[in-house]
């Protein structure tokens, strides 16, 4: 059987002692970043980026995912104890987290929210090793229009459903691909939006532009925040064990929110705040008794926190498969993935297929993992809760600076750093998601190298993109998006 | 409350997208557009600037229009915050070459401190002297990083 073999070798590159130690950093420190509000996981994979230039790929993708799924962990337990969600996938799980502390159930719900973000992981990883292959087999027949017509949908889904406005999100879009255009043009040679500048015509570093979006604004915006109230929460092994009836509500959420968060998660574009809220209104749906919502239903942190999990191991099947990434983060993961030389496709799989099946070895791994550092050890994060922000900002940005210069030993990166911070700020200030924009920058050089070949193919003919199936029907379902979003916002607006 | 019934926000960020559609218009014509079959380097990025173009002006318009509502809680620029961190990262950088990684990270946290608040020096000096240190140990000692701690000393 060929699973048995991809699974050995996934086992084999997985159980390796350095790639145990990456895995073991990455869900660590994911779990740090999640717990504490203030730095998401995007900040922190930005600022761990320049670390993977002097590791190998497949250790440095162990890692990245580790911080990534971790922090899905970590963001619960903030929300819970003290209203505060540690990410934003977390933001959900206040709404009846907190209500649970209140009531004294606060053991409970860090209880069940780390199964459910267990349970979440696991069906995730099997549709990621049971379907990724399948997928990338079908996507093995397209070419450049198909591709393009992908990357226009998961940028349009990415704006859409954002956080923020849909026009916002486009405007992000685009200005992202306008950025990545910036260096040297690949097919003439011609120097873009270079002005004479000499360190810009390999275009704008990834590491320093995502650091200044997501690390410096962040640290701007929340330097000068009051401290938060130190969690009372005093670790009580018995207060943790949920009731017969916490059981019987909270399993079929699981499974539910499961569904629901990997579905979200293998959209191209479609992140896993979506799928965590999408699954709490499923739930309140669902529900015979809607109203207790709000007011510490266990169903209402067990779904979001399935969900959530459920889409971060999903959203690595297009990333992987097709290189569209599922959100902003898995963008940063597929420009690690492009620095060191990979491109993702459908011929990932079997051109490295030892990164891959290590990688869905390395999540179930982690997951296990994540669990003991939850639970056994949420003592230790409670307490890391109690460190003011003023103490941890400056730290983050000795980090960043250091990392930045470190990639190529230019100082000019650690000025762009500064720059986009700044720019970061102002678009924060004016309501302009970043992610939207890193995904545009990201995959702004690859869709108009497809753009180009497309109209090279069908000698200028745009209907190129309308005549083979696959790209019209990818087109048809962005535009379908733009219509119905404009539609509801038009009613909105009457009604 | 001024009398100005229009969403500030979204009007200034319009007129900013706009504009940098447009400045991208402007430069990308500059390099060879050619045809829609043989796309030269200038077709994308004059592209790009004119969707810019057109959705800005369309945000701008859109936030003429309406008054932001009571949901959407303004988030008030914090200069000095702004200030502090921009100041901590221009000296970073300023002196990482010149005088060394430990000079640089200690201006950067002593800045990048004040952005807190009102400055406590003695608090401020402690701790840019412990993450100066630890910094030294991590990354010098630690990970090799091809800096010397004081420019001109091993």
């Amino acid at each position: 059987m060929a699973l048995f073999d991809n699974l050995a070798l996934g086992l084999a590159t997985a159980l390796s002692p350095s790639a145990l130690m990456f895995c073991f950093a990455g869900v660590t420190l994911g779990t740090l970043i999640g717990v504490l509000p203030g730095i998401g996981a995007m900040a922190a994979i930005a600022m761990l980026l320049p670390l993977t230039y002097h590791v190998p790929p497949t250790e440095a993708l162990i890692m990245l995912a580790g911080i990534y799924y971790g922090a899905q962990y970590g963001g619960s337990t903030a929300s819970i104890l003290l209203r505060l969600p540690g990410t934003a996938q977390a933001a959900v799980v206040t709404l009846d987290g907190y209500p649970m502390t209140q009531a004294g159930r606060a053991g409970v719900a860090l209880f069940i929210t780390t199964l459910a973000s267990f349970a979440g992981s696991m069906i995730g990883v099997l549709l990621l090793a049971g379907f990724a292959p399948v997928l990338a087999g079908i996507a093995g027949s397209f070419r450049a229009p198909e591709y393009f017509a992908l990357m226009v949908l998961g940028l349009v889904a990415a704006a859409m459903l954002g956080q923020g406005t849909p026009l916002r999100g486009m405007i992000m879009v685009v200005a992202g691909l306008a950025l990545g255009t910036v260096g040297t043009d690949l097919q003439s040679g011609t120097f873009r939006f270079v002005f004479g500048e000499q360190r810009l015509t390999d275009g704008l570093g990834l590491v320093a532009v995502a650091m200044g979006l997501f690390g410096v604004s962040e640290v701007i915006a929340n330097a000068a925040r009051p401290p938060h109230e130190r969690p009372a929460y005093r670790v009580d092994w018995r207060a943790m064990i949920p009731t017969r009836e916490d059981w019987r509500r909270a399993l079929p959420a699981m499974g539910r929110g499961s569904v629901v968060g990997a579905w979200f998660g293998t959209l191209p574009g479609t992140g896993s705040s979506i799928a965590a809220f999408v699954s709490y209104a499923v739930e309140k749906r669902v529900s015979r008794r809607p109203e207790r919502f709000g007011k510490g239903a266990i169903e209402g942190v067990t779904a979001p926190e399935a969900a959530n999990n459920a889409a971060a191991q999903t959203a690595f099947i297009p990333t992987l498969t097709l290189g569209v990434p599922g959100d902003a983060v898995l963008a940063l993961m597929l420009g690690a993935l492009i620095l060191h030389g990979i491109i993702p496709g459908p011929g990932l799989i079997e051109a490295q297929p030892s990164l891959f099946w290590g990688l869905v070895v390395s999540f179930v791994i982690g997951n296990l993992m994540l669990v003991v550092l939850n639970l056994p050890l949420i003592g230790l994060w409670v307490s890391i809760l109690r460190i003011p922000y003023r103490l941890l900002y400056p730290a983050v940005l000795v980090f960043v600076c250091i990392g930045v210069y470190s990639v190529r030993n230019a100082v000019f990166d650690v000025w762009l750093v500064l720059v986009f911070g700044l720019v970061g700020y102002g678009m924060r200030l004016l309501r302009f998601e970043p992610a939207p924009l890193i995904l545009g920058f990201i995959l702004g050089p690859l869709m108009e190298q497809y753009l180009r070949r497309s109209m090279a193919i069908s000698r200028g003919d745009p209907m190129v993109f309308l005549e083979r199936p696959m790209s019209a029907a990818f087109l048809a379902v962005a535009g379908g998006l733009i219509g119905w979003i404009a539609v509801s916002a038009w009613r909105g607006r009457r009604g | 409350m001024s009398g100005l019934r229009l969403d500030r926000r979204a009007v200034a960020g319009g007129c900013l997208a706009a504009a940098l559609g447009a400045f991208a218009i402007w430069e990308g014509s500059g390099y060879a557009i050619g045809t829609v079959r043989r796309m030269g380097p200038g077709w994308f990025p004059v592209a790009l600037g004119g969707l810019l173009m057109a959705m800005g002006l369309a945000l701008a318009l859109w936030g003429l229009r309406r008054t932001p509502t009571d949901e959407e809680p303004a988030e008030r620029p914090d200069w000095r915050a702004l200030a502090a961190v921009a100041a901590g990262l221009a000296g970073f950088a300023a002196l990482v070459e010149r005088a060394g990684l430990v000079p640089a990270v200690f201006a950067l946290v002593a800045l990048a401190s004040l952005a807190a608040g009102p400055p406590r020096p003695l608090r401020i000096l402690a701790l840019s002297a412990v993450i100066s240190a630890l910094a030294f140990l991590i990354f010098r000692l630690g990970l090799g990083l091809p800096l010397p701690a004081f420019a001109g000393w091993r």
